[in-house]
């Protein structure tokens, strides 16, 4: 049986599994982009920080290097041809400091003051600070000569090594604290000398973090803005295919329209196209096996027709000749062969996929019973079995003749089970919100460890040979298309109740 | 009785020929529906079995032309198709019953000779169900040798009813609904009342049926 067109359709349509969210494109996208825009950024901070945060730097260098050129401009040869620095009157009568910028030499905390007997410095602590003054901020200066004697300041402050200009810096460690040293190499009175200044690093310090923490807040704003825009437009640049998915989800799979191509980005025009390509195979295949169906129903049951309406009229010919009884053998086995045709053609019918939503109306099962009972009184009355009904108002959406396929299947099986004198009764109802279809008869029934077995196809319970071993299985078939089950349990008196579920009407 | 069947398998048209002929009906087989109007016109036919699918016009064709012509023939549709649509769709556009393939011939013989009594009906007024005649028209019923029985109002009907759908269950209520004209207040158990006084007058001229749960048959004895 072509069965696989129409499973492949309902695959497509009911059976597509949650792709894994890890695979989303809009993830890939983002992952893809965060990793530069990152680099970017860092790299953007390591710019910034150089062109912007190294001159701040180097602007104090040079305020302390010219600190220094201030103090050996203030180193002068005593008359008993000792050097000496002299440091000039209070910042009221600032004479010596010219256009220089007043240094900026303050003493803070004792521990700090140099232990050395011949510092003069001390003397200018006490003066008010200048404009530039920096609170907190501690400066150190010696002048020492070429062998590395002091002639004043702090003898300990260690000299930074002369690079050009007579200049030369390092960072350095004071009794603990990290300072900036500038040592400046002069000659005083034929004399060479090196002047190093030095001060604490608090307020570059501050300047060179506050700027870099401006600059990263800066750039780091900047790429939550650009993830922020990415992301809206990533969306809206996934709107086509989320539109697609949602064109794909409400395809039924017996009514599949080639998706439309017209406001799809050229991207994912590709897709689309196989897609409609595969839509369209389904679709035929769906197509060509229902064509099948009604070919095979007409080129199985017309000679099968022709060949029980022929044994029958050869039957009557022949009424108590010598053929009689192959005549029935022949026509008991094209029996069971139409049944066997029927079924088959009625199991292929019954796939869910088969059929349109609109195929289902509103039903009500009384009237089904009714009918069902009529159609199979006849046979009952011949198998001496009494089959009634007992109906409470009950209603489903369904499609009518598969549903009285299903109760013909229930009620013929049960018929075939039930000894001569025994009863088939028909319920139909509605329980718990569930609306019931159900079968009793007074057979042997169904053992448990067989119930499963039996809804097998082709599986024959009582092994008369009668039946098609379909029945079940359509029974099982229909059910499915309507959303309901099937149930086997114990009758009342020992033979099997066959109930199918459904969910109720409206 | 005559019956046009339009069939183009030969081996089912050559069955139903000869097994409706020892039911007592002339039968003409045409293997096309495009033979079947001049054939109609040549002769008078009490019912057509037509094929649904047969080569070049289909029976659904045949039916609407048939139906369009204003022709009132009896006609009884068979096919291998099966689906509600089809159905639907033949007896919407004037085919009076309709039988799946394959079916057994005694099932066919039947369905002819209840759209046969069907069609008479409407022109005679006399039904006949086993040994019973029905004159609806006259509200009386003959038995076996021709002797009135003699029913209640409520009896003939519950008769009148049963008969008019003789072959098919028939539901209590309506059955009620039938009798309700006569009497205003009436219960379940009154229609059995009624019923069981009707199958005992009927005796063995015909049976009519207790169904479970649903009603009753009026059957051939």
């Amino acid at each position: 049986m072509p069965r696989c067109a129409a499973s492949a359709a309902s695959a497509i349509a009911l059976k597509t599994p949650e792709p894994r969210r890890a695979h989303s494109i809009r993830g890939r996208l983002l992952g893809y982009l965060l990793l530069p825009l990152l680099l970017l950024v860092a790299a953007g901070f390591w710019i910034d920080h150089h062109t912007l945060v190294m001159p701040v730097y180097a602007a104090f260098d040079r305020s302390l290097s010219r600190t220094a050129t201030e103090i050996a401009a203030h180193i002068e040869q005593q008359p008993d041809g000792q050097l000496k620095v002299r440091w000039p009157e209070p910042p009221g009568a600032s004479r010596g400091f010219g256009r220089h910028p007043p240094p900026r030499l303050t003493w803070h905390g004792p521990s700090h003051r140099p232990p050395s007997p011949g510092f003069a410095a001390p003397s200018f602590a006490h003066h008010a600070p200048p404009p530039h003054f920096r609170p907190h901020e501690t400066f150190l200066f010696r002048v020492s000569r070429a062998d590395g004697s002091t002639i004043a300041g702090n003898a300990d402050l260690v000299a930074a090594p002369i690079e050009h200009n007579n200049l030369g810096y390092r960072n350095a460690d004071y009794h603990g604290t990290p300072v900036r040293a500038v040592s400046l190499r002069t000659t005083v009175a034929g004399e060479a000398l090196l002047v190093t200044a030095a001060e604490t690093m608090h307020w570059r310090d501050r300047v060179v973090h506050r700027l870099d923490t401006i600059i990263g807040l800066g750039d780091s704003l900047q790429l939550l803005l650009v993830l922020a825009i990415s992301m809206l437009g990533i969306t809206v640049a996934l709107r086509p295919l989320r539109r697609l998915r949602e064109q794909i989800a409400s395809q039924s799979p017996e009514k599949l329209k080639p998706l439309p191509t017209a406001p799809i980005p050229g991207e994912v025009r590709p897709l689309v196209d196989s897609l409609n390509t595969l839509l369209m195979t389904v679709r035929d295949s769906a197509q060509s096996q229902q064509h099948f169906l009604t070919n095979a129903a007409h080129q199985l049951r017309t000679p099968l027709t022709g060949l029980k309406a022929q044994l029958e009229v050869l039957a009557r010919e022949n009424a108590g000749g010598p053929q009689q009884a192959r005549i029935a053998a022949l026509q008991g086995g094209i029996d069971r062969l139409a049944h066997t045709a029927n079924q088959l053609l009625a199991l292929a019918r019954a796939e869910p996929s088969a059929h349109r939503a609109s195929d289902f109306t509103p039903l009500a099962l009384p009237e089904l019973v009714g009918a069902v009972v009529s159609t199979l009184l006849d046979r009952s009355l011949v198998a001496d079995v009494d089959l009634g009904a007992d109906c409470q108002p009950a209603e489903v959406e369904g499609i009518h003749w598969l549903l009285h396929e299903l109760l013909v299947n229930l009620v013929d099986n049960a018929i075939r089970h039930t000894p001569p004198g025994g009863q088939v009764t028909v319920r139909c109802g509605t329980t718990e919100g569930l609306a019931y279809l159900e079968v009793e008869d007074d057979g042997p029934g169904i053992p448990p460890d067989l119930r499963q077995r039996v809804r097998e196809r082709f599986y024959h319970a009582g092994g008369n040979g009668q039946g098609s071993g379909l029945g079940l299985s359509i029974v099982e078939e229909i059910a499915r298309t309507h959303r309901g089950r099937l149930l086997i349990l114990d009758g009342s008196t020992g033979g099997a109740r066959m109930r199918v579920e459904f969910p109720a009407a409206g | 009785m005559r019956i046009l069947l339009v069939e183009d398998d030969s081996l089912v048209s050559d069955a139903i020929t000869r097994g409706l002929s020892v039911e007592g009906y002339v039968v003409d087989a045409v293997a096309t529906a495009e033979a079947a109007p001049a054939r109609l016109a040549a002769a008078h036919y009490d019912l057509a079995i037509v094929d649904l699918g047969l080569p070049g016009m289909d029976g659904f064709d045949l039916v609407r032309r048939l139906r369009s012509e204003g022709n009132p023939l009896p006609l009884l549709i068979v096919t291998a198709r099966d689906g509600l649509d089809d159905r639907v769709s033949a007896l919407d556009l004037g085919a009076d019953d309709y039988l799946t393939k394959p079916f057994a011939l005694p099932e066919l013989a039947a369905r002819c000779r209840a759209l046969i009594r069907r069609a008479g009906v409407a022109g005679s007024n006399e039904l006949n169900v086993g040994a019973l005649r029905i004159d609806l028209a006259g509200k009386r019923v003959l038995g076996a040798g021709g002797k009135t029985l003699d029913l209640t109002r409520r009896e003939w009907s519950i008769l009148e009813c049963l008969s008019l759908h003789s072959g098919r269950v028939v539901s209590k209520d309506r059955l009620m609904q039938a009798i309700v004209g006569w009497e205003e207040e009436i219960s379940g158990n009154a229609i059995e009342v009624h019923v069981s006084r009707l199958r005992s007058k009927l005796g063995a001229d015909a049976t009519v049926r207790s169904i479970r749960g649903l009603g009753y048959r009026l059957e051939d004895a």
